[in-house]
C-alpha cells in the first residue's frame, strides 16, 4: 500500500541520514580530535642548526707579533719578512673542519727596547721584561734577537708567550721558515687540533700514546695523594702534604680555576704495599722493578685506594716508601739503568713514585720519625700531572724551551690547552647533538620535554658564539661557551626520560586501539556505505522520474 | 755431520723458547688502545631453584676480580636471594660446586643493584648512562671511549629475549640498540658479550655496532643445561658453559698470555651438550691476538718518566694547630636519652 510504502521510505531515509551524520562526525571531527589528543609532545628542535653544525668549518684566529732588535735590518727588510711569513702561513694547506687565520704584524722595536734588552743578563729577566708589555692570551711575540747578544745563542722559547730567535746573521727566508716551522708544531700544531676534532667528531682513528695518556676534559678532576707505608710500626713517616700541596700546587690551581675545578684531597694508607715481588740486584745489595712488573703493581693497590663521592675522572697520586725487606727499591729501564725519578705513570690513572727513606739505625726506639722530601716527590707529581692533563707539548731537540719552575704550565702552553679542550669540547657538543637528533628520529614516540628542548638551544647558541669567540681570537672566553655547550648538550642527551622503553612501541598502538575502535567502527563504515548506496539509488529514482 | 744440525735446531727451539718468555714489550701496551676495564655482570632470575644462576654470574665476579678489575669498576646485578635464603642450610655462602670448596658470595662482594633493582629498565639506564642524577657513583658505568667492557648475562631466555625476574623480557633488539647509544656517545672501545641462558645466539643476532664480540652458550633452538646438582641443598649449583669457562678462566693469572680465540674454544659440543655460538664480524682485531686479560682482568700500560721538572723550594709556611682538631679538657656528658636500667 502506498502509505506503508511511504513510511517506510521516511524510517529509511531516517536511518540513513543517522548513519550519514554519524559517520560525518566520526570521520571529520573524531578522527582529527583523537590524533591531537594522542600526539606525542615534542618541542621543537633546532634540527636545521644541528645539521649545519656539522658542515660549519670553524675558524680559530692567533695574533703574532714580530719585533726585531737587530739593528742592521731595515724597515723594508721587515716588510718583506711580514710579507713572506703571511704567504707562509696563509692557507696553502688543505682548509679542514678547523683551520687558523694568523694576523701578522712586524714592528721594529722602540730604542728603549733595544737598550733594556743589551741590559738584561738572563733568559728570566728578558722573560720577564717582555711578559709585562703586551703579553696577552693568544698572541705571541717573536723577539728577533741582535747577532751579538750573550743571553739567546740559540731558538728559545720562554715561559710566557714570546719566542726568541737570534736572527742576526740569516735571511728573510729562514727566519721566516723557522718562525713558520714554530708556530705549526708548537705554538699553534694545527695538525694535532685538526686530528683531535676529526677524533671527537666520531672518527676513530688510532690513537697516538699523548691523546691516549691524557684525561678528556671533565668539568673537574679529583686529585688524590696518598702516602703508602706497609710498615708504620717502624717508620712514622711525615709528610707535610698539605704545606706542599699550598705552596707548589696551588699557583696552577689558581690559574686553573676559571677552566677547570681541581678537588685535592689526601689520605695515608697503612700496612698494604705493591704485592709484587721485586728482583734481587745482585751487583748492589737493593731490589728494582722492572718496566715489565709495573702493570701489576698498581692493581691490588687501586682496590685500597678507596672511591669516592663525586662523578669526576680521578687521578691517584701515590707516594711508596718501601718495606724493609723491599729497601732500597729502583725502577730500572731496559738496559740496567736505573730511572732518575725512581717513578712511573699509568695513563689516566695517575703515578707512582718509589721513596726510599733510611732504615732506622739498629737500637733506635721504634718507630723511627723519617721525612718525606715533598721538593722531589712535587717535582715528579706535577710532571706527571702535566703529562696527564695534557699540558705537556713535546718539543724537537734544536729548539730551546725555557725550564719552567715553579709556574708548572707555561702561558703558551695554557693556550694549547684551552685551544684544544675548547675545539674537543665543540666537536663532543656536535657529535652529541647529531646522536640526540639521529635518536629522536629513529623513535618517533618519544616525548621531549620543554627542559630538553631549552638544552638544546643552550648548546647550539653555545656553539655558535665559541665559533664567534674563536673567529676574533679570544679563545679563554670561546672555551667557556664550548663548556657550556659541552654540559647542555650532554645534559638534554642523558636526560633520564630519554629511555625508549618507557613509551609504547608502534605496534603496541595497534593492540590498544583495536579492541576500542573495531567493534564500534565496523557498523558505523558499514551503515555509512548503505547510506550512500541508498542516496545514489535516490538520485537515479529522480532523475529517472524528472 | 749430525751435530751442526743438531746444534742448528737446539738453537732454533732455545730461540723459540725464549722468545715466548720474553712476554710483549712495554711499547705493545699502548697497541691495545684501551686504558681501563669495567665489567657489567647480570643474573637475571630470582628464587629458591635459580640458585645455579647466582653461582654463575658470582663465579665470574669472583674471576674478574681476580685478575684486577676492582670493585669500583665492577656493576653487579643480582637479586641477591641466595645467601639469606631461609632454604639454605650454610647460610651467607653460595657455592658454585657440590663439593663447597670456594664460597663464590665472601663477605667481600659489593652488589650494586640487588632485588627487585634488577629490571629491564635499570639495567638499559646503566648501560646508555641515562641515570637520574641521584644515582651513586657506585651505580653508574662511567666507562669512556678507552674502556673494554665485559658484559656478562645469565638467567633463563628464550628465541629473541630474555626474561628479567619472572617479570618483564628484555628483547635483542632493545639491547642492540643500546649498544649502539654506547656506540655513539662513545661509552666503550671494546665490548665483550657473554651470555649463558637457552637459545642464547639469539640475544646477539641483532648487534651492529662495531667492536663487540659475542659469545652464547647455546644455539637458537637449543637449551643451555645446568652442569651438576648439590644434592644437600637439592638445587643445580652450576651451569655447563660457565662451568668449563671458570675452569679455563682459573688457569690464568693477571701476566697471562692467553688470548680471546682460545677462550671462544671453550666448551665444545661433547662437553656443552649445546653448542657454543660466537661473533665475530664486529671486532675489528683477530681473536687470536687478543689476550684475554684484555676483557677479563685490568692490564694497565705504564709509562716510566725520565725526567721530570725542577722546582724552587718554595716557602713552606706551617700551619699552626688546625683549629678543628680543638682539645678539649672537659669530659663529655651526655643527656639521658634511653631509659638506663637503675
Amino acid at each position: 500500500m502506498p502509505g506503508e510504502e511511504a513510511s517506510e521510505e521516511k524510517d529509511k531515509s531516517i536511518q540513513h541520514t543517522a548513519a550519514l551524520s554519524f559517520g560525518f562526525i566520526c570521520l571529520i571531527i573524531g578522527i582529527p580530535l583523537w590524533w591531537k589528543t594522542t600526539e606525542v609532545y615534542r618541542v621543537n628542535l633546532p634540527y636545521s642548526d644541528i645539521a649545519d653544525l656539522s658542515n660549519t668549518k670553524f675558524q680559530f684566529t692567533i695574533d703574532i707579533d714580530v719585533v726585531n732588535l737587530e739593528k742592521s735590518w731595515t724597515d723594508k727588510d721587515l716588510t718583506d719578512l711580514s710579507k713572506l711569513l703571511k704567504a707562509n702561513l696563509a692557507d696553502d694547506r688543505k682548509v679542514g673542519a678547523i683551520f687558523p687565520k694568523y694576523r701578522v704584524a712586524v714592528r721594529q722595536a722602540a730604542e728603549k727596547q733595544s737598550s733594556d734588552v743589551t741590559s738584561l743578563k738572563t733568559l728570566a729577566a728578558l722573560d720577564d721584561y717582555f711578559h709585562g708589555e703586551e703579553s696577552s692570551v693568544n698572541k705571541y711575540l717573536i723577539v728577533l734577537m741582535p747577532v751579538n747578544n750573550a743571553v739567546v745563542k740559540q731558538t728559545t722559547i720562554g715561559n710566557y708567550r714570546a719566542v726568541y730567535l737570534p736572527a742576526g746573521k740569516r735571511d728573510l727566508k729562514t727566519v721566516s721558515a723557522e718562525v713558520t716551522e714554530i708556530l705549526h708544531s708548537v705554538l699553534v700544531r694545527e695538525d694535532a687540533l685538526l686530528k683531535s676534532f676529526q677524533n671527537f667528531l666520531g672518527a676513530r682513528e688510532p690513537k697516538d700514546k699523548a691523546s691516549m695518556r691524557s684525561l678528556s676534559y671533565h668539568q673537574g678532576y679529583d686529585i688524590l695523594f696518598t702516602l703508602v707505608n706497609p710498615q708504620p710500626d717502624i717508620l712514622d713517616i711525615d709528610w707535610s702534604i698539605k704545606v706542599a700541596v699550598e705552596a707548589y700546587l696551588s699557583p696552577m690551581v689558581k690559574q686553573l680555576s676559571d677552566y677547570i675545578n681541581l678537588d685535592i684531597k689526601s689520605q695515608m694508607l697503612f700496612f698494604t704495599g705493591l704485592r709484587r715481588k721485586p728482583h734481587k740486584d745482585k751487583k748492589n745489595s737493593g731490589f728494582y722493578y722492572e718496566e715489565t712488573d709495573l702493570p701489576h703493581t698498581i692493581n691490588p693497590l687501586e682496590a685500597n685506594l678507596g672511591s669516592h663521592a663525586s662523578n669526576n675522572p680521578m687521578l691517584n697520586f701515590i707516594v711508596y716508601v718501601p718495606s724493609r725487606d723491599q729497601h732500597p727499591l729502583h725502577i730500572v729501564l731496559k738496559n740496567g739503568e736505573k730511572v732518575k725519578t725512581n717513578s712511573f705513570l699509568s695513563p689516566q690513572w695517575g703515578g707512582i713514585v718509589v721513596q726510599n727513606l733510611p732504615s732506622p739505625p739498629p737500637n733506635s726506639s721504634l718507630p723511627v720519625r723519617v721525612t718525606v722530601d715533598m721538593k722531589t716527590v712535587m717535582e715528579v707529581f706535577l710532571t706527571q700531572l702535566r703529562l696527564l692533563m695534557d699540558f705537556n707539548i713535546q718539543v724537537k731537540k734544536d729548539l730551546q724551551v725555557r725550564e719552567v719552575g715553579n709556574d708548572v704550565i707555561r702561558e703558551w702552553e695554557l693556550d694549547n690547552w684551552l685551544r684544544k679542550k675548547c675545539l674537543e669540547n665543540l666537536a663532543t657538543s656536535i657529535s652529541t647533538l647529531q646522536s640526540l637528533t639521529a635518536l629522536l628520529e629513529g623513535i618517533s614516540n618519544i616525548v621531549i620535554q620543554d627542559d630538553i628542548g631549552q638544552q638544546v638551544e643552550n648548546a647550539v647558541t653555545g656553539i655558535k658564539e665559541a665559533h664567534r669567540h674563536l673567529s676574533s681570537g679570544q679563545i679563554a672566553r670561546a672555551f667557556t661557551q664550548s663548556r657550556k655547550a659541552l654540559a647542555s648538550s650532554e645534559k638534554a642527551f642523558f636526560d633520564p626520560s630519554l629511555l625508549e622503553l618507557l613509551y609504547f612501541p608502534e605496534d603496541q598502538k595497534f593492540a590498544i586501539y583495536i579492541p576500542l575502535f573495531l567493534p564500534i567502527g565496523l557498523p558505523i563504515l558499514g551503515s555509512l556505505f548503505k547510506a550512500i548506496k541508498w542516496i545514489k539509488t535516490k538520485r537515479k529514482q529522480k532523475a529517472k522520474t524528472e | 755431520m749430525a751435530a751442526p744440525m743438531v746444534h742448528f735446531y737446539f738453537q732454533l727451539i732455545a730461540f723459540a723458547f725464549l722468545h715466548q718468555c720474553a712476554g710483549t714489550s712495554p711499547e705493545e701496551f699502548f697497541k691495545s688502545g684501551h686504558t681501563n676495564n669495567w665489567a657489567v655482570l647480570v643474573d637475571t632470575s630470582r628464587f629458591w631453584f635459580n640458585y645455579r644462576h647466582v653461582a654463575n654470574v658470582l663465579s665470574i665476579y669472583r674471576s674478574c676480580k681476580r685478575l684486577g678489575i676492582p670493585d669500583s669498576r665492577i656493576i653487579l646485578m643480582v637479586a641477591d636471594d641466595m645467601a639469606c635464603n631461609p632454604r639454605n642450610p650454610r647460610p651467607a655462602t653460595v657455592f658454585n660446586n657440590a663439593n663447597n670448596q670456594i664460597n663464590v658470595y665472601g663477605d667481600d662482594v659489593e652488589v650494586d643493584y640487588r632485588g627487585y633493582e634488577v629490571t629491564v629498565e635499570n639495567f638499559i639506564r646503566v648501560l646508555t648512562g641515562r641515570l637520574p642524577p641521584s644515582t651513586p657513583r657506585s651505580k653508574r658505568l662511567l666507562s669512556d671511549e678507552h674502556s673494554n667492557v665485559l658484559v656478562y648475562m645469565t638467567g633463563h631466555g628464550g628465541d629473541g629475549f630474555l626474561k628479567f625476574q619472572d617479570a618483564e623480557e628484555i628483547s635483542n633488539v632493545e639491547l642492540a640498540d643500546a649498544f649502539e647509544q654506547m656506540w655513539q656517545k662513545r661509552r666503550y672501545h671494546e665490548v665483550f658479550f657473554m651470555i649463558d641462558t637457552c637459545q642464547a645466539e639469539s640475544m646477539f643476532q641483532k648487534f651492529y655496532s662495531p667492536n663487540i664480540l659475542a659469545v652464547a652458550s647455546s644455539k637458537v633452538g637449543e637449551d643451555s643445561l645446568s652442569h651438576h646438582v648439590d644434592p644437600s641443598i637439592g638445587v643445580y649449583v652450576i651451569d655447563r658453559y660457565t662451568y668449563y669457562a671458570l675452569e679455563f678462566l682459573e688457569t690464568v693469572t693477571p701476566g697471562s698470555k692467553k688470548t680471546m680465540g682460545q677462550f671462544l674454544e671453550v666448551c665444545p659440543k661433547y662437553q656443552c651438550i649445546s653448542t657454543v655460538a660466537k661473533r665475530t664480524d664486529l671486532f675489528r682485531r683477530d681473536v687470536n691476538k687478543v689476550l684475554l686479560t684484555d676483557f677479563f682482568g685490568s692490564v694497565r700500560n705504564v709509562e716510566l718518566l725520565p725526567d721530570s721538572i725542577h722546582l724552587q723550594n718554595a716557602t713552606l709556611h706551617t700551619h699552626s694547630e688546625d683549629s678543628s682538631y680543638v682539645k678539649s679538657d672537659k669530659p663529655l656528658n651526655y643527656a639521658q636519652q634511653f631509659p638506663m636500667p637503675v
